[in-house]
């Protein structure tokens, strides 16, 4: 029963063709014309991300300016398949350093190629961890870390950790300042109705973490979630610490942290990769701070009138403040004239995405800023039905906030040779999609 | 493996157009080729990088396949892997040159370095070339016992690249009983997994022929096996995790106990960050929980979290396949997730077809709790400027309408769509409300006063006209203006472009005459006259159906028309049950985000008409959407909409199934005068049966099977086509070599149907509609070119057609291939009558 993709192409948005990898003949070589014919130049595009054409299946995704196509000829998983191209996609940004687009492929096309030879094999996936595959391949390409003149370092060592048996990091590691970052990074998602009652509200929380550490070190991680405080002081046998504790939805853990310690003891114990990477991500549905909220009165005043009256209130502290908070709120598509007024910041119409868009670069704690617009409509014949109105929608990062109260309680961290560590904890909240009905 | 495609467009002006450019890389690598200076490396990998460059856009560089080789003998591991990658592409279709690079890749193979073995290795298996295999032999073994993990993986892939090739070579070397060895002793947890893949390909494979292979399939889930996979996982990476996950939702544990340790020990797999990992895990759990009821119940609302929260990370195209993973789940067991639903809350800015799979989540979850919340919701997204969200959003209201209890509440939000105004919104309500009203009839008061309001001018879209036109005739009585409306309809009968409405319109005015005679009889005596003149086969003979029954007997018209109904209480799901538990059993597959089980798709009948046939010429692909062709051949359940929308829908393909039926018989009425017609309408009762007992828009024909109607009058020597003819490409393109040309013509076309050749499918479908089959079309304007099929009704003899046809000039080449020759004049006829019936509808 294979599973396997049988080519894989890289086009641009104009359907040329900038890589083409064909890893079985199971299918025919004209599939990406294929593609271009029954997808891309159709009203198709965009419509599904997978796509049946004859007895092939493609599996698309839009990553900046590239198409990234999977071809199968079988019944595949696609779940798999779309995680493959991410994870794939990761990998080579971390080899071109940030940007993953057209330049960038053309650039490095043959570095793909290389990569794309070690992370698939005939279709099956291999193994795609930045860690090792740099180990042996190089952004110059020069030498093979095992080339015949090199002679005297320890081969199969070396590669017992190509093929993944340690895994995720590698022995012999120095730093002279022994250093941990943490960032804990939240997105709130808010669908609010235009009455005010919350009709949707989650919080999608990651942790990423930044090492640079010595040897082999031991990290185990503390956070204020309910279930772990419980297990803690029962194991310790006395009452938990009064605080505000939360309860984690549902939690995922990079591939090092040992699950089975989690589930019995639910202490989040890990050896950590090198260098960055994403510890865990969380999902919380109760008792989510919402840090702004927004009042909207929107009133139509006949047939060319309206008018807008916007308050947001951060609701977070006093010594806290937000930054880049940006508030679209929609008008109609025949606004011909705008006049505001903002008591913070500045706002002004983007008729190209029909909204009055309100910018204020840094917004305190425990304000609330207002703004009230009069639009004035062209008056139109045939546009009798009333105009729909999409939600507001927000943008903002809130440092040192969570929204959903999630604090580090503690990081430790073993090493043999019992070096002293310094920790960072960085916190953020951004604004996931937070839509306010009107 | 193949070159890739040549470019088919001219290339653009940046890009190079090939030849000379070719020409001057051979030159310079052949310069190269033999010298030793330094620096000649950094040179030389210029080149290769062009050379690569131009292969993967398109050029064909296959010339300079003897200078590459020259110039590959080189320590630099990067200029070697470019080369790896050149020749792989192009030894295939240069079997001879091919045989040039096997030298230095078994030199390859035998360097001291790990890192070239293992890619000289892995080149030489996707070297592709069977006559090459002899070479592979010997490599694959010493890489099988490599004392490096990295050169053993490769080799185990490569045992399956060269199964792929030639079978035989791979059994015979013994590779499979080699692997299995590896894949139970070896230390490295990919080589482990890359046996495993490999091993499962070709037992898989194998099984079909040697009974051996299919015990060794089956030996991969035995117990020992399974639990040597399960101790080890946690060494395997992600991706190979997925794979002996996999393997495992297959393993049938023998009892309850064994079950809750496998399903402790990869509980916390449920964790992991990877998609793939966890949606493998919950098929294990699944898939071992089946029989036992309440764990399964469990495990639903154990896996519940890990899905959220997958849906909501990662991106559109991601969540999209877990989406589709959740919708198979709540349709199983939408009560488990009732009280979820707000996670099925549409973003203004999430991709529609992922709106689309959250409205129907939202459907199948409504309860008594929450049903008004939902349908606030969907209300909320019926007012949204994207009209197919708002189209589906009324549909989901509607499905609601008709699972639930209590629909008082949801009855006045349907009503208030129709005060919207808005035309998509009016025209999908009208629908709604229509089948509402056939489940229940209580409700007509209310509907019919708001229904009333509304001007039929304002209702384009055919099957809300037909909607609305169904309810002016079924509520005639209490509907004041209905005859007048019905009248003014009528007067507008020839510009009505959709035949289901002017059938509809029948029906109905002649429903509303018996009920307000005086009122309707004008009316009734127009359309039965336009009717009549129809030229549309079904309008016209459901007209002069109607004009004998009145003639012949009024009570029985009553009776046949307006009998009394009983309210649908269901309405027929299209998924059978079977159907959906084949696709629970391909969980985690490409055939849930299909909804239909995999040989739907892979399977090559089931597939159609459609093949990337190189022999046909540049033929591009038959259109044809799968979904046609498998309605044509019968296979119901190929609908994923529920409920309504497939009530619709099998009701047309009703419509377009009786066509073909008596298609060819009313060819010859036509000949032998009226009064043929009307038996021919008789006949048609029999193969129509099935597919109208559930559509109400033709109840009033099932009235034919109770008057004792004489039986069918034989037809002689009318030519029956069989409407589910099939026949595969190859065996198409074998026919019309072997066949003469049986008969050849020229004739011209109606330019009305010539000006429909802009939408190429278009003509398939209406051929298909009498029983010709399209297999492959092609070409741009002014000429198209098309290949027909059609078998004789109950023989195997086909009928192959060529039919050029140049839209300019309207002329069409015909040249038709048969069988049976004697009949080919009558199949010629029957072929030209029906093209002349291409029009655009």
């Amino acid at each position: 029963m294979p599973v396997a993709a049988s080519a894989i192409y890289f086009l641009n948005l104009r359907g040329d063709v900038l890589i083409n990898r064909l890893y079985r003949d199971d299918v025919g070589g004209n599939m990406v014309d294929a593609f271009r014919v029954h997808i891309m130049q159709t009203k198709e595009l965009g419509t599904c991300p997978v796509r049946q054409i004859g007895g092939c299946s493609f599996f698309y995704m839009r990553i900046s300016n590239v198409y990234i196509v999977i071809v199968v000829s079988s019944n595949a998983n696609v779940a798999c398949a779309f995680k493959f191209v991410v994870e794939a996609v990761t990998l080579f940004k971390s080899y071109f350093g940030g940007a993953f687009d057209e330049d960038a492929i053309r650039n490095n096309f043959v570095l793909i190629y290389e990569l794309l030879d070690e992370i698939m094999d005939f279709g099956y996936p291999q193994n795609l961890s930045p860690e090792i595959l740099k180990l042996y391949i190089t952004q110059e390409g020069v030498r093979s870390p095992f080339s015949s003149k090199a002679a005297d370092k320890p081969v199969p060592n070396a590669t017992l950790q190509v093929t993944g048996a340690v895994g995720w990091r590698r022995e012999g590691l120095v730093y002279k300042k022994n250093e941990v970052f943490l960032d804990i990074v939240e997105s709130v998602n808010l669908l609010m109705s235009s009455k005010g009652s919350v009709l949707r509200c989650d919080v999608t929380g990651k942790i990423l973490m930044k090492c640079f550490l010595s040897g082999m070190p031991d990290l185990k991680l503390g956070l204020n979630d309910k279930i772990g405080l419980e297990k803690e002081s029962q194991l310790k046998s006395r009452p938990a610490k009064s605080g505000k504790t939360i309860e984690l939805d549902d939690v995922t853990f990079h591939q090092c942290v040992n699950l089975t310690r989690f589930n019995s003891e639910k202490t989040v114990s890990f050896v950590p990769p090198d260098g960055e990477f994403e510890l865990m991500k969380y999902r919380i549905t109760e008792g989510v701070n919402l840090p702004f909220r927004v009042l909207p009165t929107i009133k139509e005043l006949g047939r060319t009138r309206m008018e807008v009256n916007v308050k947001v209130k951060s609701v977070f502290g006093a010594k806290m403040f937000a930054l880049g908070v940006v508030v679209k709120i929609p008008v109609p598509k025949q606004t011909a004239k705008t006049s505001f007024q903002v008591t913070s910041g500045r706002a002004k119409y983007n008729p190209s995405i029909d909204c009055l868009v309100w910018k204020i670069r840094k917004f305190p704690g425990q304000t609330e800023p207002t703004l009230s617009a009069e639009i004035e409509l062209i008056s139109t014949i045939t546009e009798k039905k009333s105009w729909t109105r999409p939600p507001i929608q927000m943008e903002f990062q809130v440092p040192m906030f969570t929204a959903s109260g999630l604090r580090v309680r503690f990081l430790k961290v073993w090493e043999k040779s019992g070096y002293n560590t310094v920790e960072w904890v960085r916190y953020i909240t951004k604004a996931g999609s937070y839509e306010i009905r009107c | 493996m193949a070159p890739p495609a040549q470019s088919q467009r001219s290339p653009s002006p940046s890009q190079p157009s090939g030849k000379g450019e070719v020409s001057d890389l051979k030159m310079q690598l052949r310069q190269l080729a033999g010298s030793r200076a330094p620096g000649t490396d950094d040179t030389k990998r210029e080149l290769f990088k062009k050379v690569i460059s131009y292969m993967t856009i398109g050029i064909d560089v296959s010339s300079v396949f003897s200078e590459m080789v020259m110039c590959s003998a080189t320590s630099d591991i990067v200029l070697k892997k470019m080369c790896y990658l050149y020749v792989g592409n192009y030894a295939k279709h240069n079997p001879d040159l091919a045989l040039l690079t096997i030298n230095f890749l078994q030199r390859d193979c035998k360097d001291e370095d790990p890192m070239i073995r293992g890619l000289a290795l892995r080149s030489l298996c996707s070297l592709g070339v069977a006559n090459l295999v002899e070479y592979l032999v010997g490599p694959l073994g010493n890489g099988l016992k490599d004392g490096n993990s990295y050169v053993r993986m490769v080799a185990a892939v490569g045992v399956l690249k060269l199964y792929h090739i030639s079978p035989s070579t791979c059994v015979d070397a013994d590779f499979p009983a080699l692997l299995k060895h590896l894949m139970l002793k070896d230390k490295d947890a990919q080589v482990v997994a890359n046996c495993l893949t490999s091993l499962q390909e070709i037992w898989t494979l194998e099984a079909s022929k040697s009974e051996e292979a299919a015990r060794e399939r089956e030996a991969l889930l035995s117990k020992p096996v399974i639990y040597y996979f399960l101790n080890r996982i946690k060494e395997f990476n992600e991706w190979a995790q997925c794979i002996v996950l996999e393997l495992v939702s297959k393993y049938v544990p023998s009892d309850s106990d064994e079950i809750f340790d496998i399903m402790n020990l990869l509980e916390d797999r449920l964790q992991h960050a990877n998609g793939a990992v966890v949606l493998s895990t919950i098929k294990v759990f699944l898939h071992m929980t089946l029989s036992m009821t309440d764990v399964h119940q469990q495990v639903y609302e154990r896996i519940k979290a890990p899905l959220l929260t997958l849906v909501s990370s990662g991106s559109p195209e991601q969540s999209y396949a877990v989406l589709s993973h959740l919708h198979l789940l709540v349709m199983r067991a939408p009560f488990i997730f009732s009280s979820d639903y707000k996670h099925f809350y549409c973003q203004y800015n999430e991709p529609f077809y992922v709106k689309k799979l959250k409205l129907e989540m939202l459907t199948a979850v409504a309860n008594e709790s929450n049903t008004y919340e939902i349908v606030t919701e969907l209300c909320e997204y019926v007012a949204n400027v994207d009209i197919p969200m708002a189209r589906e959003s009324i549909r989901a209201v509607g499905k609601i309408a008709l699972q639930q209890y209590d629909v008082n509440a949801i009855v006045d939000r349907l009503l208030q769509f129709l005060e919207m105004e808005k035309e998509h919104v009016t025209a999908e309500t009208l629908v709604l409300v229509k089948d509402l009203l056939r489940k229940y009839p209580q409700w007509s008061h209310d509907c019919i006063a708001v229904v009333g309001n509304i001007s039929s001018k304002n209702v384009q879209e055919p099957k809300a006209k037909a909607a609305l036109i169904w309810m002016l005739g079924e509520y005639a009585q209490d509907m004041q203006d209905s005859p007048y409306i019905l009248e003014s309809l009528i007067e507008n009968w020839d510009e009505e472009h959709s035949a289901e409405v002017r059938l509809h319109l029948l029906t109905a005015v002649m429903k509303c005459f018996l009920r307000r005679p005086p009122e309707t009889q004008k009316a009734l005596g127009a359309a039965l006259a336009a009717g009549i003149a129809d030229f549309h086969q079904d309008v016209h003979d459901r007209a002069l159906f109607y004009y004998r029954l009145l003639q012949y007997d009024v009570t029985v018209a009553e009776r046949i028309v307006n009998p009394p109904k009983q309210a649908v209480s269901v309405f027929a799901d299209t998924q059978s049950s079977e159907i959906k538990d084949r696709i629970f059993d391909e969980f985690n597959s490409l055939s849930v985000v299909y909804q239909k089980p995999s040989y739907m798709f892979t399977d090559k009948e089931y597939r159609g008409p459609f093949a990337f046939s190189e022999e046909l010429g540049n033929l591009s692909i038959g259109t044809e959407p799968a979904d046609n062709v498998v309605a044509a051949q019968g296979v119901e359940a190929n609908d994923k909409d529920l409920l309504l929308s497939t009530s619709e829908k099998e009701e047309s393909q009703g419509y377009g199934n009786n066509g073909s039926a008596y298609n060819a018989p009313s060819y010859n009425a036509s000949t032998t005068g009226a009064s043929q017609s009307s038996l021919d309408l008789v006949s048609l009762d029999q193969p129509s049966a099935v597919h109208t007992t559930t559509s109400f828009a033709i109840d009033e024909l099932l009235g034919l099977g109770m008057p004792a109607a004489p039986g069918p009058a034989p037809l002689p020597s009318a030519l029956l086509l069989n409407a589910k003819a099939t026949i595969d490409p190859n065996a198409f393109q074998q026919k019309w070599r072997q066949l003469p040309v049986s008969l050849s013509q020229d004739i011209s076309i109606d330019p009305r149907g010539v000006a429909a050749m802009t939408n190429p499918q278009a003509l398939p479908q209406h051929m298909q509609g009498h029983s010709i089959h399209c297999i492959a079309s092609g070409g741009q304007a002014p000429n198209f070119k098309f290949f027909f099929f059609a078998q004789k009704a109950e023989e195997s003899s086909v009928y192959l057609v060529e039919c050029i046809i140049n839209s300019s000039s309207c002329k069409v080449q015909l040249k038709i291939k048969a069988d049976d020759q004697s009949t080919s004049q009558a199949f010629s006829e029957l072929f030209q009558s029906a093209l002349s019936k291409f029009v655009l509808p």
